[in-house]
Order: C-alpha cells, then sequence, then structure tokens
C-alpha cells in the first residue's frame, strides 16, 4: 500500500514527445483510471511507473522515495498486461506461484498462497492445465492471480479487460472493483474504454496528446468536464456540442437560440447531454429539427435529430419511438447548459 | 476445368519431387547396397543394383577396434562442440535480439560475412594458430575449430527464434521480480527449445561428418575421428569398397536416427523465427 507521484514528467521517444510536463499524485487505496484515446501517453505514463521505460525528466515516487533509478523487480508491484503475458511454458499454478519462487518463498507456503489466489478468481479447478489451454477470461483471471497473489504496494493494469467479449468484460470489471476493496491496494488502471473508466475508479485522469484533460471523481467529471474533449469523450452517449455565436446573454444557432445569461461574446460551443434535453411541441422548444434515427435500447430510446449543422442525441423513455423525418422542438434544461469558449475550455454552466 | 489444371499441377510437382528425391537418395542407396557385398561383387560386371548375396561381413570388419576409438572420438568432439556452440548461441543471439546498439546489426553482418570464406581457405592459418598453441593432435584443437565454424550460423538461428518472443513476457518477468540472468534461464531458454533443438541438430550434423579439419589436426589413430577414420580403407594400393561403405553406413545411422527423432522440432525450429520475426 503507497501514495505515488509523478512531479513534472516528460517521456519523448526521439524527437517525439509523448508525455509532457505531467504531474499526479495518486493516494494510498486510491482506484486511479488513466482515461484516454490510443496514443494519449496512457499506457507510456504507467510504463514509467512500473519501471519498464525511464521518463525523460522528472520524478517518481511510491511512498515518498524516488523510485526513477530502480529497476522493475525493486519496486515492489505488481502488473497485469494487456495480452497477460502469461508464461507459456509454465502451468497456471507455476505461472501465478512465480513472483513468490523468485522471492524465495517456501514451497509450502507458496501453494499455500497460489491456491488463495486462484480460488479468489475461481481457477482453483484449472491449476495444472497450460495458458495455451485455457480460454481469454481464464488466461485473463490467471494474469489477475499472478498480480494478487503477493501483497504488493501497487497494482498496475493495462487494459487488462480489452481482449476479453463486451459479456464477460462486465462481469470481470465488476470482480476486479470488488477485488481492489476487498485488497485495499492502491491500482492504476489504464482503458481508452470510458464506461470501464466510470464504473471502477475512484479518480479519471483524462489524457489527450501526452497531457491531462481532467483529473477528478466520475460524477465532477461527468458533471462538468473541462473541455469539450472530456465532454465528447465521457458519457454514452457522450454530450452534445452545438457551435454558435454569443451575443447579449443569447446563444445562436442556425437551428434557434437559447438564453444564456453569462454567455460571452463570439464563438462559443453548447454543450448539452442527452438526457437533459426534452421532445416538445412545435415552436416550444428552443431550437427545431428534424429525427433522423429512432434506437430502443431497453431501458430507454435514443433519438437521433438534426439540428442545423449537428446531430443532437436525446434520451427518452422507451415508449417515445419516433418516425423517421418527423419535425420535432427540442427543450433544453437551462440548469445544466455547459458553455465552451472558441478553445473548448469550458466557461460556465453544469451540475453543481 | 481449373480442378483438373490444379491436379495436373499437383501431379507434375510430386513427379518432380519423385524425381528429386531419387537423386538425392540414390548414392545413399548405393553406399548401403555396396557395403552388402562380398569382396567379389562391386566392380561384377553387369553390375547389380541390389547384392546377388548380401553379407555382412563388411561391417564385422568395418567394426574393428580401432572403430571403436573413432566414434568414441567422434563422439567426444561432436558432443563438446554442440553444447559449446549452443551455449555461446543463446547468449550471443539474446544480446543481439534485445540490446539496441546500431555497431550491433553491423557486428551481427559481420558475423555472417565471416561463414562465406571456405573452410579449405582458412585452414592453413588455423593450422599454425593451432600449431604455435601445441593443441595439434588434441580434441581441443577441434573443439575450437568446429565451433567456430558453426557459432556463426547458429547465432542466426537463435536469435530469428528469440526475435520472435513477444516482449511482453520479458516484461512480466521483471514485474515478478526476476534479473536478467533468472529471466534469460527460467523463460527465454525454455521457450527456445525447438529453437535450440534445431541448431544443436545442423550443429551435430555439421561437426559429426567433418573431414578437412580432422585429417589436418590429428596425426595419430588414437585421436581420430569418424571420417578420416574411413580413410584407413583407401590404401596405396586399392580401395576396400566393401569395408568402406559398411563404415560410412554405421557413421551415417546415428545423425539419422537423431534427425528423425527430432524431425518435428527440428522443422518447427527452423520455421518459427522466419513466419512470426
Amino acid at each position: 500500500m503507497a501514495t505515488v507521484a509523478l512531479d513534472h514528467i516528460v517521456k519523448r521517444f526521439g524527437a517525439l514527445t509523448v508525455v509532457h510536463d505531467l504531474s499526479l499524485e495518486i493516494a494510498d487505496r486510491e482506484f486511479l483510471v488513466l482515461l484516454g484515446p490510443s496514443g494519449c501517453g496512457k499506457t507510456t505514463t504507467m510504463r514509467m511507473i512500473a519501471g519498464l521505460d525511464e521518463p525523460t525528466s522528472g520524478e517518481i515516487r511510491i511512498g515518498d522515495e524516488r523510485v526513477n533509478e530502480r529497476a522493475a523487480r525493486d519496486r515492489d508491484l505488481a502488473m497485469v498486461f494487456q495480452n497477460y503475458g502469461l508464461y507459456p511454458h509454465m502451468t497456471v499454478a507455476e505461472n501465478i506461484g512465480y513472483p513468490l519462487k523468485v522471492r524465495r518463498v517456501p514451497r509450502a507456503e507458496r501453494d499455500v498462497r497460489v491456491r488463495t489466489a486462484a480460488e479468489r478468481v475461481e481457477l482453483a479447478g484449472l491449476l495444472h492445465r497450460r495458458p495455451a489451454e485455457l480460454s481469454g477470461g481464464q488466461r485473463q483471471r490467471v494474469a489477475l492471480a499472478r498480480a494478487i497473489v503477493r501483497t504488493p504496494r501497487l497494482f498496475l493494469m493495462d487494459e487488462p479487460l480489452s481482449n476479453l467479449d463486451a459479456q464477460l468484460r462486465t462481469v470481470m470489471r465488476a470482480q476486479l472493483k470488488h477485488l481492489q476493496r476487498d485488497l485495499a491496494t492502491t491500482t492504476i488502471y489504464v482503458t481508452h474504454d470510458q464506461i470501464e473508466a466510470m464504473t471502477l475508479a475512484d479518480r479519471i485522469v483524462i489524457m489527450k496528446g501526452g497531457r491531462i484533460q481532467q483529473s477528478g471523481t466520475p460524477a465532477e467529471i461527468y458533471a462538468r468536464p473541462a473541455n469539450t474533449f472530456v465532454a465528447a469523450f465521457i458519457g454514452s452517449p457522450p454530450m452534445n456540442l452545438m457551435s454558435g455565436t454569443g451575443s447579449e446573454g443569447v446563444f445562436v444557432h442556425p437551428a434557434g437560440q437559447v438564453e444564456i445569461p453569462s454567455v460571452p461574446r463570439g464563438q462559443v460551443t453548447l454543450g448539452v447531454r442527452s438526457e437533459d434535453i426534452r421532445i416538445v411541441g412545435p415552436g416550444q422548444g428552443h431550437m427545431t429539427g428534424v429525427v433522423f434515427s429512432s434506437e430502443l435500447l431497453g431501458d430507454t430510446t435514443l433519438i437521433g435529430v438534426t439540428v442545423g449543422p449537428d446531430l443532437v442525441n436525446v434520451k427518452v423513455g422507451p415508449e417515445g419511438g419516433m418516425r423517421i423525418g418527423e419535425p420535432v422542438s427540442l427543450l433544453f434544461d437551462s440548469k445544466s447548459l455547459h458553455v465552451f469558449d472558441a478553445e473548448g475550455q469550458r466557461l460556465s454552466g453544469g451540475r453543481p | 476445368m481449373k480442378a483438373r489444371r490444379r491436379r495436373a499441377r499437383r501431379v507434375t510437382l510430386m513427379l518432380l519431387n519423385l524425381i528429386l528425391g531419387l537423386i538425392i537418395l540414390l548414392p545413399f542407396f548405393w553406399m548401403v547396397s555396396v557395403s552388402l557385398k562380398p569382396a567379389v561383387e562391386p566392380f561384377a560386371i553387369p553390375a547389380r543394383l541390389w547384392p546377388e548375396n548380401p553379407t555382412l561381413e563388411n561391417y564385422v570388419t568395418a567394426f574393428r577396434p580401432e572403430f571403436r576409438v573413432y566414434f568414441l572420438n567422434s563422439i567426444i568432439v561432436s558432443v563438446s562442440t554442440v553444447v559449446i556452440t549452443v551455449t555461446l548461441a543463446l547468449l550471443a543471439a539474446y544480446a543481439f535480439t534485445r540490446a539496441q546498439f546500431r555497431v550491433l546489426s553491423v557486428i551481427m553482418t559481420l558475423v555472417i560475412v565471416a561463414q562465406m570464406f571456405p573452410a579449405s581457405a582458412i585452414i592453413i592459418p588455423i593450422y599454425k594458430m593451432v600449431k604455435s598453441a601445441n593443441l595439434l593432435n588434441t580434441y581441443v584443437s577441434l573443439v575450437l575449430a568446429y565451433v567456430t565454424v558453426t557459432l556463426p550460423v547458429a547465432i542466426w538461428m537463435l536469435r530469428g527464434f528469440m526475435a520472435s518472443l513477444p516482449l511482453t513476457l520479458e516484461e512480466a518477468a521483471a514485474i515478478d521480480g526476476a534479473g536478467p540472468l533468472r529471466t534469460f534461464f527460467e523463460i527465454i531458454v525454455p521457450l527456445c527449445r525447438p529453437g535450440i533443438v534445431a541448431t544443436a541438430v545442423f550443429v551435430l550434423i555439421v561437426t559429426w561428418q567433418e573431414f578437412l579439419f580432422a585429417l589436418s589436426f590429428t596425426s595419430t589413430k588414437d585421436m581420430r575421428t569418424l571420417p578420416v577414420g574411413v580413410n584407413d580403407f583407401i590404401g596405396q594400393y586399392g580401395i576396400r569398397y566393401g569395408e568402406l561403405m559398411a563404415s560410412s553406413v554405421l557413421i551415417s545411422l546415428p545423425v539419422i536416427l537423431i534427425f528423425f527423432l527430432l524431425q518435428r522440432q527440428f522443422v518447427a525450429g527452423l520455421t518459427a523465427g522466419a513466419v512470426k520475426g
């Protein structure tokens, strides 16, 4: 168990800078998710914490101790790799027990701890198989068991669920969360899947182009995205973004206008979540448009509406399906409007 | 129409393979045939493909006490060479695969360039070196020469194999707490087994049948290896073909046996690096 601190970390590969002056503190027992599209520097950041890559400059501390000069094996952490990294020539039991064997844990104790770890991830019956004889989900659990067989200071997980099918991913997600609560070990988790991030994280750090875009709890990030990138990345569907101009307390858009007292003059972007929009009778809403799509998702229906140059998603009840091509009017919840400036930075709005 | 053309193609290929196989196997067949012929028969006219009165007497003569000494010498020299070459090649190949210096790729090319000199071109300088090191007529001289000759190819074979192993395994081992040596011996080497088998068989075949170095470096009968020993049957006044061929068959058998036993791993080892790398 430990805190982790990244202090002005820069990572360059030749002429390419992958991580720009990144600083980040991770609390003891925190479940931190690094979220971002591929190439955003999240995996590189984790690899630097693991000791698999060296930062070009900056300091990494684990539990108040500088670890830049420490090899991965001396950092006392465990990692789950995206493609699992299981040793093909060893059985499941040998794979799980390898970190203990390397640390010269006596065989009897090793066997007990391997068994405990295996039971924890429901692998007890497969201890004598080899990785090639396992399914993807089982391999993933072996990698997990190998990580939890010791009590390291830190867990690192690099997209551990990305090779599983959707159904299994949901199950493993819940198990992971439960496991981390149980073990109370600081965990850093890398993913590009915002649902994984929202469901697992105590805190999400969203990255893009090697820079942190926003750091906060899932609820904070959802309610008050720091910029249009975060707004468009988080939520399913993501926040609706419409560009227009502000003048005299009114946001003007090709398909209508909205009164926002705080709106500045000039180019701005208005953001509205799909659940903060209602479909109302013609002329009664802020903007008018035409139904582009209507998708029943089970508990809700997602209506796509063409509004001027933008496509706006609206969440309505399961009975709210509409005909494509139907003209509609959209009413925005004035308490839940987000305003971003021309550079995409948040200006105001959002739920408190 | 298409199916018929494909079938015709297959039949042609099979025929060509058959012819190729015959050409390759004919000398081998002739060796076995002659080894079974009584002393009067090899030059009988008309020549017979298979002896009229097959006999094992050539084998009895061939398997004389000296032959057993040669056999033992060959085993000592070959096994030593295989062990040393494969060990060195494993270490070198790992360095060439994982370390990232530009110089290394140049060295890697030089390694293979060295392989292009024919043995007969380098034998005189090597002979002089061996002589000045006082190693003539020793196992050491032969093992040294064979390691020199086989090491470059062995490094290339193993490097191709190692390059196909995913880097994640080494990273996982580092995270699990294993140092570089432990990672090498417990993760890399076991996973290279097919490659190791292929390389070992290759080195064994080259060493087992080597003639020129063995002839030049050994002077007494008690140090000779099999290919040189067979020479005993080529005298100043005649060649005793029956015994010569019987010895040749005896020499070939162990290598053929080993090859057949390890055939599957050998082929896997040869292709693995090529396909995945």
